[in-house]
């Protein structure tokens, strides 16, 4: 199987946002933007810019009709500034003209006038200052005060992880169009009602008369979770105003400097462990760089301390949390939600254990595993828990020990070429930590000519939800694929949408198309047993097209239900709503049982490391993932595939630079380096944990989209590892991405 | 106003258009071939890749007077009609295409390697489409497409 669209993406086809012949008299958009990172408005003079050619407008705070306010958990953050702005790149005013280039050139002739105030660019001293977006959050298990005094090693340090850019390859965008009833927007969002939501406070407006539309994103991995939503506004706007329809694609320039990125994280940890391993204690605070406003990352901030422990059970632990207010751009969601910079952490405390006590990495890794029933940090106990059995498994399919072995070799042999293997297990909760947004709802027609149309909440940005949900409606109705049409998501069709985000979209919406295809199924089944004359329909069975009756063939088919139906004045339509049972989490106690289930997994990363010039290469990525009964494996093996190759990018070559005035530096593709074919490893061989199916996931399968980016995390300790080789007494400094310069740093310093 | 004559997805086409803008906005704005992306509008993504005589480039840092008598492809001229070219038939089997927006440039990019050397080496494949980003798929599955496609084509 393959992705729903890709015939259309071979042939170049498939209609992104920027690619919509737009009406005749469509406006272009702008941003304008603050060009320092903190500071008084102290004047804004439009007047030259309104002059100038083209131009049919320019919207400003002032302007709204309705509430100057787009934040989404907390509501801090303005669509455009009013008398201050709180980073560079905080949208100011929305220029419309008869093409992109006017309204770029006008926005040249805006005049503004500031007032410097200082601006912070460190979570740690925001802290210091108090300035958090939410109080300090801490989850607890056991009794750590007391469990140091068990523990004959104890280590601590500090950690350093960078942002990420998420370089979607379609870049944020949308249109809105006056409509008799208010406004449809199409836009390359992974959430329409936040959308939909936000541009009617905006404009003042009912939440009925705005209409948005998703076809499909050009990727989004976070990225058009929460901050597809400006962009939005400011066309739905703009068009309500003029009664035009408004264009806004960013250039990729403008995307990077005005739009979030994963969060850099700045951590200190302190572990305690027996002499053979076993840890018993681990305390961690984690400084989280939340950016001007809250965007998600108070949920993010959770998802770090979700995930503190990574795949180990460690009885007594002190996880804390400082979301901190800084002047750069509100930082995202990105693939792992915070959950990597957490895991970074832990897996930096086990090697620098490891170290210190002159043992392998991977056996305190291996010692400390979850098992069956044990206690999360959340309260939560694992249930069908495959940690060992991945770690385990991953030896066998792969010969960890020879790899290891080889390397050594390889390293006695070599003088300035040195290879480095690190493994990296993995353990991902399944659901939105924020319980309520665990649902979803579908909504299926049967059409007389027997063909079916289906609209879920589920947005396809590349990681193939469209597929899988043809699959699971056309396996759950017993019918052929080809009958079956995924339709864009639409919040007229589908109401209330949770953003397609959490790995969760297959999971909340296939279930619900599995709900409401059973609804339809009862209902003919019901006109098959008339039409047979029994009384049974509990007997009636519809496989692959044909009916049968107690097992037995009957002359009837799918497409004769269906049109029977139709004149028996029954209902082919068929609406579900499905969440996500027994989850719930106090955020007063930290505890509960927030997640449907768990991922598992383990990898081993090599590479080989060029020790005089720091430049690396990727030998080879295996890894042993619990897929559950994959619904589609090409789609699931691209996802994993993908989201190893982005988190080893994190690890490594992505590094965001900001100047000391809180100006990105590297803000295009020639500054920053995402990985490409040359960066990717050489080889990715992947093994599915064979007899895992799910009783918590459609056709028991499991989410895919998050947790492999994890993976990628071992990039940082294969490297260490051949650095350690080449010098083996090196204090390194943890401070991902490690860079080559970083890396002749680390080899070279004094 | 320039008049511009040139060969596009095998047809001969006439224009006349201001002479500054881009091959990638002549294609998009003036032909509605949106097929070809824009990703970076600097050269550095590929998304915009297109064949100018048979060679790869990037449309968005090529000028439209520069195509005067020239022979342009896009993605759009790559199938015949209805049948998928080898090459997009196997980037769909291979599951080389996830959100689909590098997928274009990248088909193009391949189509160039395969009709200039049709037998080439893992190497020639990745030099190919070095300058093709894609931020989806970690590259394995477009490089398993392109090598069965020249294994195909091989046969023949
Ligand atoms: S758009 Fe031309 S190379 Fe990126
Ligand atoms: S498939 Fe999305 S960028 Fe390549």
């Amino acid at each position: 199987m393959r992705n729903y669209d890709s015939i259309q993406h071979v042939r170049g086809d498939s209609l992104f946002i920027d690619d919509i012949t737009p009406p005749q008299g469509t406006l272009y958009g702008y941003v304008y933007y603050s060009p320092i990172a903190h500071g008084k408005i102290l004047q804004l003079d439009f007047s030259e810019a309104l002059k100038s050619t083209g131009v049919k407008g320019i919207f400003s705070a002032k302007d709204i009709p309705g509430v100057n306010q787009i934040g989404g958990i907390i509501q801090d953050e303005n669509l455009f500034a009013e008398d201050s702005v709180h980073f560079v790149g905080h949208p100011i005013a929305f220029i419309v003209a008869d093409t992109q280039l006017h309204a770029h050139e006008a926005a040249k002739k805006i005049k503004s006038i500031y007032e410097k105030l200082p601006a912070i660019f460190d979570p740690r001293q925001a802290a210091a200052e108090n300035k958090l977006i939410i109080p300090h959050r801490k989850f607890e298990l056991g009794n750590i005060d007391s469990a140091w005094s068990e523990c004959e090693y104890i280590i601590e340090g500090s950690v350093e992880s960078g942002g990420q850019e998420h370089i979607y390859l379609e870049t944020q965008g949308s249109i809105a169009f006056p409509t008799e009833s208010g406004i449809k927007i199409i836009s390359a969002t992974q959430g329409p009602t936040a959308v939909q939501r936000t541009a009617a406070k905006i404009l003042n407006l009912p939440m009925n008369r705005i209409e948005v539309d998703v076809q499909r994103l050009g990727g989004g991995f976070g990225g058009k979770e929460d901050q597809a939503t400006a962009w939005a506004c400011m066309a739905a706007l703009a068009a309500y105003k003029l009664n035009t329809p408004v264009k806004l694609v960013l250039p990729r320039q403008e995307d990077i400097r005005l739009t979030g990125k994963r969060h850099p994280y700045s951590s200190d940890y302190k572990i305690g462990l027996t002499k053979d391993g076993k840890i018993l204690a681990y305390e961690v605070t984690f400084y989280q760089n939340a950016g001007a406003t809250a965007d998600l990352s108070p949920a993010i901030l959770d998802r770090t301390l979700f995930h503190c422990t990574n795949s180990y059970f460690i009885p007594n632990v002190r996880a804390t949390g400082l979301s901190c207010k800084t002047n750069l751009p509100p930082f995202t969601a990105f693939r792992g939600f915070g959950g990597p910079q957490g895991m970074f952490v832990i897996e930096t405390a086990i090697y620098k254990a490891a170290l210190v006590m002159g043992m392998e990495p991977a056996e305190i890794q291996r010692k400390n595993l979850l098992n069956e029933g044990d206690e999360l940090p959340y309260g939560q106990k694992t249930f069908n828990c495959n940690a060992i059995r991945c770690f385990d498994e991953l030896d066998h399919k792969f010969s960890v020990k020879n790899i290891f072995q080889e390397i050594e070799e390889f390293n006695m042999k070599n003088k300035l070429v040195k290879k480095g293997a690190a493994i990296m297990p993995i353990c991902f909760g399944i659901s939105f930590t924020t319980t309520f947004l665990n649902q979803a709802s579908a909504l299926v027609h049967i059409y007389t000519d027997g063909s079916i149309r289906v609209n879920t909440a589920a947005v396809e940005m590349g990681q193939g939800v469209n597929a899988k949900l043809k699959r699971i409606a056309a396996r759950t109705l017993s019918v052929n694929e080809s009958r079956i049409k995924v339709d864009t998501t639409n919040t007229s069709r589908i109401s209330n949408t949770s953003p397609t985000a959490a790995s969760k979209g297959t999971d909340l919406n296939g279930f619900a198309v599995i709900d409401a295809c059973n609804i339809l199924i009862e209902r003919i089944k019901k006109v098959a047993a008339e039409e047979l004359g029994k009384d049974d329909a509990s007997k009636i069975s519809i496989i692959d097209e044909n009916v049968f009756y107690e097992n037995e063939p009957t002359i009837l088919t799918f497409i004769d239900l269906v049109k029977k139906a139709y004149l028996k004045r029954i209902s082919l339509t068929a609406q579900a709503h499905h969440s996500t049972p027994n989850i719930f989490f106090d955020l007063k106690s930290n505890k509960g049982n927030p997640f449907a289930y768990h991922i598992y997994g383990s990898a081993i990363i090599q590479v080989t490391l060029d020790c005089l010039r720091g430049i690396y290469e990727f030998d080879s990525v295996k890894v042993v993932h619990d897929f559950g009964e994959s619904i589609d494996q090409i789609i699931d093996i691209g996802q994993m595939e993908g989201g190893i190759v982005q988190g080893l990018g994190w690890m490594t070559i992505e590094e965001l630079i900001w100047n000391g005035e809180g100006k990105l530096l590297t803000d295009a593709l020639s500054t920053y380096k995402i990985p490409d074919i040359h960066f990717a490893p050489k080889e990715i061989k992947i093994h599915a944990l064979e007899n895992s199916p799910n009783d918590f996931g459609p056709l028991r399968s499991k989410a895919i989209g998050e947790p492999p980016f994890m993976y990628g995390i071992g990039a940082y300790f294969a490297l260490t590892n051949a650095m350690r080789a080449f010098r083996p007494n090196m204090k390194i400094k943890y401070d991902a991405p490690l860079t080559p310069e970083k890396i002749l740093l680390n080899l070279y310093n004094k | 106003m320039i008049t511009l004559k040139f060969i596009l997805n095998g047809k001969e086409v006439s224009i006349t258009t201001e002479p500054h803008i881009r091959l990638l906005d002549l294609l998009r704005d003036k032909f509605d071939l949106t097929g070809t992306k824009e990703g970076c509008g600097v050269g550095e993504c590929g998304a915009c890749t297109v064949l100018m005589n048979g060679r790869a480039v990037n449309s968005c840092l090529a000028l439209a007077a520069q195509v005067e008598g020239y022979e342009i492809v896009t993605i759009e001229g790559i199938s015949n009609g209805d049948v998928l070219s080898p090459l997009q038939k196997n980037f769909l089997l291979h599951g080389a295409v996830q959100c689909g927006f590098c997928t274009p440039g990248m088909v193009l990019s391949a189509a160039a390697l395969l009709d200039q050397t049709p037998n080439p080496t893992e190497e020639e494949i990745k030099d190919a489409i070095a300058g093709n980003l894609c931020r989806c798929t970690g590259y394995k599955q477009i490089v398993d497409a392109i090598k069965e496609t020249a294994k195909e084509l091989q046969v023949k």
